[in-house]
């Protein structure tokens, strides 16, 4: 009896050391394949309202994702996610129709963002954009 | 307990689990007077693992172009968190790799267990001894610093030495006339993709041949009655009455892994530079070369030796030839003794060797 408690103490002690042991090695390791914050690209970004034409659209990589500035014909300016909020692809622009197609399944958002066809269960999401003495700032 | 024990249960009526445990396990009996230098093959598993495994984490973020591999190995080491570790973990450890099979192939020698029937076992062995070191050469490339760029340099240029082929094959070893990003392209892809898949398959057929052959008894305090191995048919060599691997040797194996974790990371820890001269953190320069750039410290009685003779070709035939001769070894020394002390002849020739081996490499460090 006492030499199977002996046993289990021995045992208990190291499965307690090779978990720690273990673990101490998979700290690191995970750390090291974490990806990184801080690596996400600006906070904001400014353009000059002249690079992006009156009905065409400006795709640029925003927060570590892909982003379309918008000017449409009326003048309006808005800044959207350009992912797809249906599988994630990228939205394309088609300028004759002042409108966003998504490639890969047909969804279909108006130039604010708006779904107006196919799959995608929610709008683009916006950004925060100002114009201010010729510059347009997103984020 | 009583789920692993039902998992194990269930795996055992349909592989026979338990029967295999027994027969390579509990049941594989080794000799009883085995000793500690016969668990070196097992620390070396140990390490040849580490490897993979560093070098898989290493090739996450390092870039095989030689634009951007010093930056991509500079941002491991200062900007990733723990990438120094990883890093530190591949660099030391291909140096004790190499460090630990030489211990492994000496004590092979001083317990003369690469005798009959064991020729293949060295062989195999020692083949292993070479891919590593190839694979180490391969590897000091890849930073793409100062020191990598000129030592394999001075390494690919050797083989000029050799007649007639020799230009062709140093521009084939290259991938052009100097070294430059085609040897870089070239030593990644033998580094990363070819070397560790062969030393991977030797390891395996050097383990098939030891549990074919039997592990062979120290010659020092054997309990065993000796039964020299007679050549005409093929025979296992058993070790009745002999302890079982598991738990005893198991044990020695892990107390031995233990040891070298010890060293290991206390190098990685309070001696991460020892390693590394300052030509290491300066990025290639193909138009500047370094004063004193010198090979890793096993390749130092190597370096010394093409330094000592006036002709490359005649230093090259003479490592050339000290290889051979110990490739062949078994094939040559065919006396049964395998006690050291009595190959007077043996101990005389292998501690010389040994001592010259050190002093050319103390030679080669200092000139």
């Amino acid at each position: 009896m006492e030499n199977d408690g002996r046993r289990k103490f021995l045992g208990v002690c190291l499965a307690g050391a090779t978990t720690v042991a273990v673990a101490a090695a998979a700290y690191p390791v995970l750390q090291y394949l974490a990806p990184r914050s801080g690596a996400q690209g600006a906070d904001k970004l400014v353009f000059a309202t002249t690079d992006i034409p009156e009905g065409e659209a400006k795709f640029f990589e925003y927060a570590g994702a892909a982003a379309v500035l918008v000017k449409t014909k009326s003048g309006n300016i808005a800044a959207l996610s350009a992912v797809c909020t249906h599988l994630g692809c990228i939205v394309q622009w088609e300028k004759d129709k002042q409108d966003f197609i998504c490639p890969c399944h047909g969804g279909l958002y108006s130039a604010e963002g708006a779904v107006t066809g196919g799959p995608p269960p929610k709008p683009l999401a916006k950004i925060p954009v100002s114009v201010a003495e010729g510059k347009i700032t997103v984020g | 307990m009583a789920l692993l024990k039902r998992v194990y249960d269930w795996i055992d009526l349909r592989i026979g689990a338990r029967e295999i445990v027994k027969k390579e396990l509990t049941g594989y009996l080794l000799p009883r007077n085995i000793n500690e230098w016969y668990s070196l093959g097992s620390v070396l598993m140990v390490i040849f693992a580490l490897q993979v495994l560093t070098g898989m984490l290493l090739m996450v973020y390092y870039v095989p172009d030689a634009e951007k591999a010093f930056r991509s190995v500079t941002f491991v080491m200062n900007e990733l968190p723990y990438g120094w570790l990883i890093r530190l973990c591949h660099a030391v450890g291909s140096n004790m790799m190499v460090a630990v099979l030489i211990l492994h192939m000496l004590s092979t020698l001083m317990m003369g267990s690469y005798k009959s029937p064991r020729e293949l076992n060295w062989v195999s062995g020692f083949t292993l001894f070479a891919l590593v070191q190839g694979i180490s050469l391969t590897g000091y490339l890849l930073p793409w610093s100062q020191l990598s760029f000129w030592a394999t340099t001075v390494a690919t240029n050797s083989a000029n030495a050799i007649p007639v082929v020799g230009p062709y094959l140093v521009e084939f070893l290259r991938g052009g006339k100097l070294v430059g990003p085609p040897t870089l392209g070239r030593f990644f892809a033998v580094h990363v993709a070819v070397l560790p898949v062969v030393i991977a398959a030797v390891i395996g057929a050097h383990l098939f041949l030891l549990k074919r052959t039997g592990i062979s008894t120290p010659p020092f305090g054997s309990l065993e009655t000796k039964k020299p191995w007679r050549p005409d048919s093929y025979s296992y060599q058993h070790h009745p009455g002999g302890i079982p691997f598991f738990p005893n040797y198991a044990l020695q194996d892990l107390t031995s892994i233990c040891v070298y974790f010890a060293i290991f990371l206390a190098v990685v820890f309070f001696l991460p530079n020892m390693l590394f001269t300052p030509d290491a953190f300066v990025p290639a320069n193909a138009f500047k070369t370094p004063a004193h750039i010198k090979p890793e410290w096993y390749f130092l009685a190597n370096y010394q030796t093409l330094k000592i003779f006036p002709s490359e070709l005649l230093g090259l035939s003479i490592q050339a030839a000290a290889m051979t001769f110990l490739a062949l070894l078994p094939f040559i020394d065919r006396s049964p003794e395998r006690h050291p002390l009595k190959r007077p002849v043996f101990l005389a020739c292998a501690i010389g060797g040994i001592l010259l081996w050190i002093g050319l490499s103390v030679w080669g460090h200092f000139s």
